[in-house]
């Protein structure tokens, strides 16, 4: 953005951090980078390192709410942080300040069976509440691929999953919360309530926000009844471009999977490489791979059966059925480790997160092979073609750190603009943190920043909470404030 | 013949039906038309005698033949070996053959068979064994499986035995099979436990369900009683001075060692590739300053026979292989032992090891998150810890090699 | 070449759970699956199948609804399912269960080579296979990590043995035992579900067999009996220790001798 006014924020002194401890107690702060875990100067997105010139371990609303309201008052940013698990940047105290992690914030406070919703503190993890709801016969659909993260750090960033097809997001789980504003004043937007035309929805403004616009305290999340049966197909076929226009095919069907992933011969090989495991099947080039649920055998049989037919009157060389525990892990187990077997694969490499309209997802990797070979760099991606969102990643591999930087810039702003064109958007589930602002700057123009903007204000006017990402008048140079 | 009886008078109504249905646990009851029916699926639990007896009854045996429990006598032990090199599982099993022994008066009896396995045979005269009878044949030279089970047979209808047990290795846990169903009597299988009553019926305990339930097993009227135990589930007696017993060689006819195997090659086991396959995992975290400290943490693992694992720092700082990464994205382990040196334990490191059978965590912070799943917390410096545990392992080492 | 690979019809899970008062365990609305090592048996001998000339059967003993297992078998490429269901074969335990199964191999016909998995995911016996062998006079080796070659009237395997590897030459029939992992079994098709959705399955009893002296199967065969089942202790022990680096290594390596790793 052209005017670049930097905020100007008080560095912190022994007044400051006397008074934290006085509010989380000795046990909770740390001071300064000798004593602050490394852990704790970036995130996942590689190539950054910052530290905040505090962390401190909140342990209730009341902690929140008067950090927050002093560091208003004394203007030290303030950058909320969960498992650190985000892959751009979001939850890096770019401007150094105060870290406020919500790590031991991690009760499930209640299950209330009534009104099938659950209600937990922001750092309870992912997979600790999947494994308490699932207990108790109940689902929470949201299945970011990373389990560790915490539930805070998922709302933050609107997180997606693989599930996304069928049950859609987290928004759409979150029925309520607690909020404290920048000021330290606690809100309660939303509730156990089913519906809700009660002005604007202020709850879904702030899942998405990134921490830009106050800190998330509690939260009430809608469960559904745990579906009993669950069974994969994976299908293979001669080749992507055929797999993944079997897609729309499938979702017009109305027999709608909870989970349509794609999958290359290449990629299969890095997982079968870095497992040192076979997959149960190398047929081929390309796969589909399809998940159900459903409350019986039959349900599900009656199911997948009409989209197996689909699938192979487009193409399909046969559909393969896992139905067991063994049979789905042998294929999971490899999707799972997609990620880190190219991560060994390559030196270096960077990732890009775009969604498109389901009926593009084939043009738009067909575009990136051509990406490809154009720029002599490999790029390889998988994801989720049910849902439009795609994981591709660049890797650096001999490549000289110039001709990287060049080559990677370039490639990122094709894809950005293709996805554009489309009628996509810069991130699928990833968030924006500050690694992605420039792309959603094209993506939404001057006014949708200013738009962004003042609703950052309204909310946060001292500009306190994680500046440099959603809603900052600047683009951060990190070594400017 | 033993079987649970249907007594139906009357037509049996659906709501009713389902009741009775489900309690079955192995599904084996049926309905059908208003009739009840039990399919093979039974189990012979006799649930349902207990929760419907209106309608299901246990019928016993008219006839019960009883054998003679008296003509069988003696604990007999397998001797496990590789061309004479026998395997430790051989003296922890005569420790227990001893004990069960002395409790209903029988002696322990070794069966050793082999090629010039002779002057071995006199060892095992210090671990408890009253004699050992020992068949020398070059047939025996490999183990194949005909020849092994006709010296077994044999040895059988000269000893009738009461109890044999045999190692649950890979050659025990397919001899004994064989050598139970030639005798058409009952095998237990990885016993856990194994007590004598006074009429020499063993009870013997194992685990089944992969470990999420154990079974009490008899073999009521049948001899000789077969168990297969694990290595390192049983101790061995302390070596004695003195070798008290006999050796006594067997002959048998060479027809009866024919075979329809032939050994073409022996070759070395190859070590464990993959860190999920190990049984004791040694993982080097940030504790550790320097890439050439690595080696101690190497040396550990060597002497525990385990692998190296560790955790993404180090991957990060290209010191270990991304393979060995331990975490929920990386590998998911669960070895017999794992011990963490200088790890804090990440909510992913964590997920990735915890349900391993022990934990032995070693880090200088108290406070360190690894420690809430550790089942042995050391609060301590590994750089001052695991050279002196090298020590000391090395030492037992020593002190056991002979032994064996 | 005429396969039969040994199959068995478990619960899908084997986390079952003990029912602390009657003892019973609990398997409320628990599905079954083939048991997963014997996946590892029909695998192998599709593959050989598909490189040799040979005819694969599949057999299993248990109620009706083991049927579904041997049509799953079909769509692995398995050619004849075949079922043992009778319920004089009811409460068999490893004795009376190889008899009935080795008098079924007998029956379907001519046998060159029976596969069967390592274990099963209930019983964990691992020693049913040995047992069918013994029933039917044939060699046997357990523990096979590969088939290297398949001969006119042998094949050469490798096995695990305790300390090494052994390569072995076996003529035929006979019996093995394929370990887990020996390969990566395939998915069930879907176009095989379909190309033999009206395929039969042939059922034998007891009567069926050459020898169908009853009081060789089921309870009756038996030579074992279950006393009584119940939940394992679970080791939760947590310890902490504090001292002086000699006496921490100390107290971890009589700790590892303890559990005995060297």
């Amino acid at each position: 953005m052209s005017t670049a006014t930097i905020m100007k924020y008080k560095k912190m002194d022994a007044q400051d951090i006397q008074y934290l401890r006085s509010i989380v107690g000795e046990d909770y702060i740390f001071v300064g980078e000798e004593n602050i875990h490394d852990d704790y100067s970036g995130d996942e997105l590689a190539g950054i390192e910052r530290y905040p010139e505090v962390l401190i371990y909140v342990k209730s609303t009341d902690e929140i709410a008067k950090v927050l309201k002093y560091a208003n008052e004394n203007h030290i940013p303030v950058t909320t942080r969960g498992q650190g698990t985000g892959l751009v940047g979001g939850a890096v105290a770019l401007c150094g300040g105060i870290m406020l992690s919500t790590e031991k914030m991690n009760r499930i406070l209640e299950l209330d069976e009534e009104n099938l919703t659950v209600t937990v503190e922001p750092g309870v993890l992912l997979m600790d509440l999947t494994a308490f709801v699932e207990s108790h016969d109940l689902f929470y659909p949201p299945d970011p691929g990373e389990k560790s993260a915490s539930i805070g750090g998922n709302i933050s960033t609107n997180a997606g999953g693989m599930r996304a097809v069928k049950y859609g997001v987290t928004r759409d789980y979150v029925r309520g919360m607690e909020f404290v504003l920048p000021n330290g004043q606690v809100m309660n937007f939303g509730g156990k309530i089913v519906k809700n035309s009660s002005g604007y929805s202020l709850k879904d403004l702030i899942v998405g926000s990134e921490g830009t616009l106050g800190v998330v305290s509690k939260l009430i999340l809608k469960l559904l009844p745990l579906p009993k049966n669950k069974l994969s197909l994976l299908v293979p076929f001669q080749d992507l471009s055929t797999a993944i226009q079997t897609v729309p095919e499938i979702i017009k069907s109305k027999n709608i999977p909870t989970a349509i992933e794609f999958m290359q011969g290449e990629v299969i090989l890095a997982a079968e490489e870095f497992l040192g495991k076979k997959f149960p099947d190398n047929s081929s080039d390309a796969y589909l791979l399809l998940q159900f649920d459903g409350n019986s055998k039959e349900e599900l049989e009656a199911a997948y059966e009409k989209v197996a037919d689909i699938c192979l009157e487009c193409g399909a060389l046969d559909v393969l059925i896992a139905d067991t525990d063994e049979r789905h892990d042998s294929i999971w187990s490899a999707r799972g480790a997609f990620l880190e077997a190219i991560k060994a694969s390559t030196s270096h490499m960077d990732e890009c997160d775009v969604v498109v309209p389901r009926n593009k997802v084939s043009e738009f990797v067909i575009y990136t092979h051509k990406l490809q070979e154009q720029y002599n760099m490999r790029i390889s991606s998988f994801g989720h073609a049910g849902d439009g969102n795609l994981h591709i990643y660049l890797l650096k591999d001999q490549m000289d750190q110039k001709t990287w930087n060049e080559k990677a810039g370039e490639v990122f702003e094709k894809m950005y603009q293709k996805a554009f064109e489309m009628g996509g958007a810069v991130s699928g589930e990833h968030g924006i943190g500050f690694a992605k602002i420039p792309y959603l700057e094209e993506e939404f123009g001057k006014e949708g920043m200013e738009l962004f903007r003042r609703i950052k204000l309204a909310f946060d006017p001292n500009e306190i909470m994680n500046p440099g990402k959603l809603g900052s008048n600047y683009k951060v140079n990190l070594y400017a404030c | 013949m033993a079987k649970i009886e249907i007594i139906q008078n009357q037509k049996i109504e659906p709501h009713e039906a389902q009741e009775i249905l489900k309690i079955c646990p192995f599904g084996a009851i049926e309905w059908k038309d208003g009739k009840l029916d039990i399919n093979s699926g039974c189990k012979m639990c006799k649930l349902c005698t207990k929760q419907k007896p209106q309608y299901f009854q246990f019928v016993e045996d008219e006839v019960k033949k009883e054998i003679d429990k008296s003509l069988w006598k003696g604990v007999v032990v397998y001797v496990e070996h590789t061309y004479g090199d026998i395997h430790p599982v051989t003296f922890e099993l005569l420790g227990k053959a001893r004990e069960l022994a002395d409790k209903i008066g029988h002696e322990v009896i070794a069966l050793f068979a082999g090629y010039q396995i002779q002057e071995k045979a006199e060892e095992l005269l210090h671990y408890g064994a009253d004699k050992v009878f020992v068949y020398d044949e070059e047939a025996l030279k490999d183990f194949r499986i005909e020849p092994y089970t006709a010296v077994f047979e044999d040895f059988i209808n000269k000893q009738k035995p009461s109890v044999v047990l045999v190692g649950g290795t890979t050659i025990g846990r397919s001899l004994a099979p064989r050598v139970a169903a030639r005798f058409k009597t009952g095998l237990t299988a990885d016993c856990t436990s194994l007590e004598i009553e006074e009429n020499t019926d063993l009870s013997q305990i194992r685990p089944a369900f992969g470990g999420n339930i154990m079974a009490h097993i008899k073999t009521p009227n049948s001899r000789p009683q077969f168990a297969t135990v694990r290595y390192k589930i049983f101790s061995s007696l302390e070596r004695a001075e003195e070798a008290k017993g006999e050796i006594i060689p067997c002959q048998i006819d060479r027809e009866r060692l024919k075979s329809n195997i032939k050994v073409l090659d022996i070759k070395e086991k190859e070590k464990a590739k993959y860190i999920e396959d190990a049984e004791v995992l040694v993982v080097a975290g940030r504790g550790v300053q320097k890439e050439e400290d690595l080696a101690m943490i190497e040396e550990l693992a060597n002497l525990l026979g385990g692998m190296v694992a560790s955790t993404r720092p180090l991957i990060e700082a290209g010191w270990t292989d991304p393979k060995v990464q331990i975490g929920l994205s990386g590998r998911t382990v669960k070895p017999k032992l794992i011990i963490t040196c200088g790890v804090s334990g990440s909510v992913q490191f964590r997920a990735g090891m915890q349900n391993s059978e022990t934990i032995i965590a070693i880090n200088t912070d108290p406070n360190a998150p690894i420690f809430d799943v550790a089942n042995y917390s050391v609060i301590g410096d590994i750089y001052e810890i695991v050279p002196k545990l090298i020590d000391q392992l090395r030492q037992k080492k020593i002190e056991e090699v002979p032994a064996i | 070449m005429n396969i039969t690979v040994c199959i068995k019809q478990v619960p899908s899970t084997s986390e079952v759970e003990i029912d602390e008062k009657t003892g019973n365990l609990k398997r409320d609305g628990v599905d079954s699956k083939i048991n997963p090592y014997d996946l590892f048996a029909l695998e192998e001998g599709v593959r050989i199948k598909e490189k040799n000339q040979a005819i694969v059967n599949a057999i299993t003993m248990g109620p009706n609804q083991a049927e579904e297992i041997l049509k799953e078998a079909y769509c692995l490429g398995v050619d004849n399912g075949y079922l043992i269901s009778d319920r004089k074969c009811a409460g068999a335990d490893v004795l009376a269960t190889a008899k009935a199964i080795s008098e079924g191999i007998k029956k379907v016909g001519k046998f060159d080579l029976i596969i069967c998995g390592k274990q099963t995911t209930d019983g964990d016996t691992a020693q049913v296979g040995a047992e069918i062998a013994e029933f039917l006079g044939i060699p046997h080796a357990n523990n096979v990590l590969q088939i290297k070659e398949i001969k006119e009237d042998s094949i050469v395997v490798d096995v695990d043995l305790p300390t090494m590897v052994q390569t072995i030459e076996i003529q035929l029939p006979c019996l093995i035992s394929v370990d887990k992992d020996i390969n990566q079994p395939r998915l069930p098709s879907y176009k095989l579900k379909k190309a033999t959705k009206d395929k039969k399955i042939i059922s034998f009893t007891v009567d069926d067999f050459e020898d169908s002296d009853e009081s060789k199967y089921g309870m009756n065969g038996s030579a074992t009996q279950v006393v009584r089942i119940f939940p394992p202790q679970s080791n939760d022990e947590t310890e902490t220790w504090e001292g002086n680096g000699n006496e921490l290594a100390d107290k971890i390596a009589h700790k590892i001798l303890e559990l005995k790793i060297i």
